[in-house]
């Protein structure tokens, strides 16, 4: 078969282009033996040198990765049942109601949503800190996790509960048995896209930390001041090359699982057709 | 259901090794509610060897947050939720905070090395007496040129702004009271005049100005004029040093007529849980060699009389930073002006900013 030359060809080009060679170039720069991003010396390893020797900043890596991985799993278990809840709501006007303030929820801006819980948090006399950045998190979280399961609930056959309860099952096992191996797609989506809101959110952030707690993005902006150091280079390099690494092991697991199901499938077929 | 198991356990696992990480980094550092001090500074402030000397010698433990703008700062101090002991606004931002009662006065029984500070730079309209502040950097509002497109006899005065041949080549800072002030002094009047005509005069004055004007902005100026943008621009003298570090055409000059006068200080808001703390480290920052070694770090002035004499002939002999004393006393501190005033500042500043010719 022969490649046919598509326009969109170039289109799509131009955008990666766009989208990776400021991240290429940021990469190049930190290798900069000058201490700026305005000329290329030479090669130096230097500024990874001082980012491993900075423990102030590595701690709030560890702390940032921390804070999303543990706001999306808490987000994600209520998220669920939250979602679960509304498609279970019987009146239909009340079910629209939730929906609708969960998408008010999504839509509404992160400088708003930021300012509230800063004035919420301190009206309560909580401290700011790691426990209230981690409760603003879940909770902007939240409703980006209701969206993800929430379709697959719809997609689901609700003949197919019905059946579990005349073989008797009771309510947890229905959710355990049925529901959750059917949504599952949706919750590890929601999971992934609240890690991802988590890690790299800025304005919701920048309100509620205090007392010595700071992630990754409120450190990053507050020394932009002085024009970015080259240690952010080597940092955001590292970052970039751990999420390849995440991207790659992610298609290595997914290949399995296909070749592992297409060999159960060739094996079958040869089975039948041994049958026959 | 097997693969939301698998997820959630490593999910948990993950969650619990960066805990511990966490946890034995903190341990490290070893912070307790009376040993730590709390300080609030713009981004990239201090010398970091200064901060783990600091530690060393008096044996509290340093957390330090930073800000990048004087009133992100004051929204956090105001809210509360966060002790700070230490934190370090601007000149106009001081007043501010004393206005609404945010600073604790300092006990000058406590302090040492005051003497240190030079006497120019103490006892200033913004905070008499220095009962709440203590200077910390200061610097100026002047001209940065590139010599390879104007020569340094045409850039010596404000009113060299308006040459022609600097036609759609400066740059201006961001600020009304900036402009509105280097207008102001071009004419020969005060930076805080609140007479209705000056001020009337020069709007009209800057409005002439609007042909050489390329751009208004913020930051961005010193990326532009490193990568030579522009020929000349009106900024800050710390944003200038660093410049000049990139490119070594460029030049800053202060305006003998006058221009503004400004300062970054320590003060303690009323936050403050470990006072003993605080003054300790507004004594270590008072310390001449440790002044010297964090201007030479930030490269912007020290108000301490005592570091200058430490720090490199380089340093202090460069007029750009250091200035003569003619210079010195044509320079003036922005007062606060009231609120009415404030906004007929920004008024005209957003006249100017719409004019088109």
């Amino acid at each position: 078969m022969r490649k046919k030359w598509r326009w969109s060809n170039i289109y799509l080009l131009l955008i990666f282009a766009l989208l990776y060679i400021p991240i290429f170039y940021l990469i190049f720069y930190s290798f900069n033996k000058s201490g700026s991003m305005t000329h290329f010396e030479g090669i130096t390893l230097e500024h990874y040198h001082t980012l491993f020797e900075d423990t102030r900043l590595l701690g709030i890596v560890i702390v940032t990765f921390l804070l999303a991985f543990l706001s999306a799993l808490i987000a994600t278990l209520i998220g669920t049942f939250g979602a679960m809840a509304i498609y279970y709501t019987k009146k239909r006007q009340m079910r629209t109601t939730l929906l609708s303030l969960n998408n008010i929820l999504m839509v509404s801006p992160d400088v708003i949503i930021g300012a509230s819980f800063l004035i919420f948090f301190t009206f309560l006399g909580l401290k700011l800190g790691f426990s209230s950045v981690l409760m603003a998190h879940i909770a902007f979280s939240i409703p980006i996790v209701v969206l993800m399961v929430l379709p697959k609930l719809q997609e689901m056959n609700d003949s197919m509960i019905d059946a579990a309860r005349d073989l008797g099952a009771g309510n947890w096992a229905v959710i355990r048995k049925v529901i959750f191996p059917y949504i599952a797609p949706g919750i590890i989506a929601g999971y992934f896209m609240a890690f991802t809101y988590s890690l790299d959110d800025f304005a919701v952030t920048f309100f509620v930390t205090g007392n010595g707690f700071s992630t990754l993005s409120v450190e990053i902006y507050s020394r932009a001041r002085q024009g970015i150091n080259l240690e952010i280079n080597a940092l955001s390099t590292l970052l970039f090359l751990f999420s390849m690494l995440l991207v790659i092991g992610y298609y290595f697991v997914s290949q399995d699982n296909l070749t592992k199901k297409q060999k159960k499938r060739r094996k079958e077929q040869s089975e039948v057709a041994d049958l026959l | 259901m097997k693969k939301l198991q698998t997820l959630l356990i490593g999910i948990i696992s993950i969650i619990l090794i960066l805990f511990v990480c966490s946890q034995q980094l903190k341990k490290s550092q070893g912070f307790s509610s009376e040993n730590t001090v709390t300080i609030y500074n713009w981004g990239d402030y201090i010398d970091p060897d200064l901060i783990k000397k600091f530690e060393k010698e008096s044996g509290y433990k340093v957390r330090y947050e930073t800000f990048d703008s004087n009133e992100a700062m004051f929204t956090k101090i105001k809210q509360g939720g966060t002790n700070y002991d230490i934190a370090i606004p601007s000149e106009y931002m001081i007043q501010k905070m004393m206005d609404e009662k945010m600073l604790v006065a300092l006990d000058k029984s406590k302090i040492k090395g005051l003497s240190n500070i030079d006497p120019r730079f103490l006892n200033l309209s913004f905070d008499p007496n220095n009962q709440y502040s203590i200077p910390y950097f200061w610097g100026t509002l002047g001209i940065i040129y590139n010599d390879k497109f104007v020569s340094a006899d045409k850039i010596k005065h404000w009113n060299d702004l308006w040459r022609p041949e600097l036609k759609n080549n400066v740059m201006l800072i961001d600020g009304a009271r900036e402009v509105m002030g280097l207008a102001l002094n071009s004419e020969g009047q005060s930076l805080n005049s609140t007479n209705h005509t000056q001020l009337l005069e020069a709007k009209n004055k800057l409005n002439l100005l609007t042909p050489n004007i390329k751009a208004i902005v913020a930051d961005e100026i010193k990326m532009y004029m490193v990568n030579e943008e522009s020929a000349v621009a009106v900024s800050f003298s710390g944003e200038a040093a660093e410049m000049l570090e990139n490119n070594e055409h460029l030049h800053y000059v202060i305006p003998s007529e006058g221009s503004n006068l400004w300062f970054d200080n320590i003060v303690m808001p009323k936050t403050v849980k470990n006072k003993k703390g605080a003054y300790a480290f507004i004594n270590f920052m008072l310390e001449p060699k440790n002044a010297a070694q964090n201007a030479e770090y930030i490269g912007y002035s020290t108000p301490n009389q005592a570091a200058v004499s430490l720090l490199p002939k380089k340093i202090t002999a460069d007029k750009q930073f250091y200035p003569d004393d003619q210079t010195m006393a044509n320079l003036e501190v922005y007062k606060n002006l009231g609120s009415k005033n404030l906004e007929r500042y920004n008024d005209l500043f957003l006249e100017f900013k719409m004019y088109r010719k």
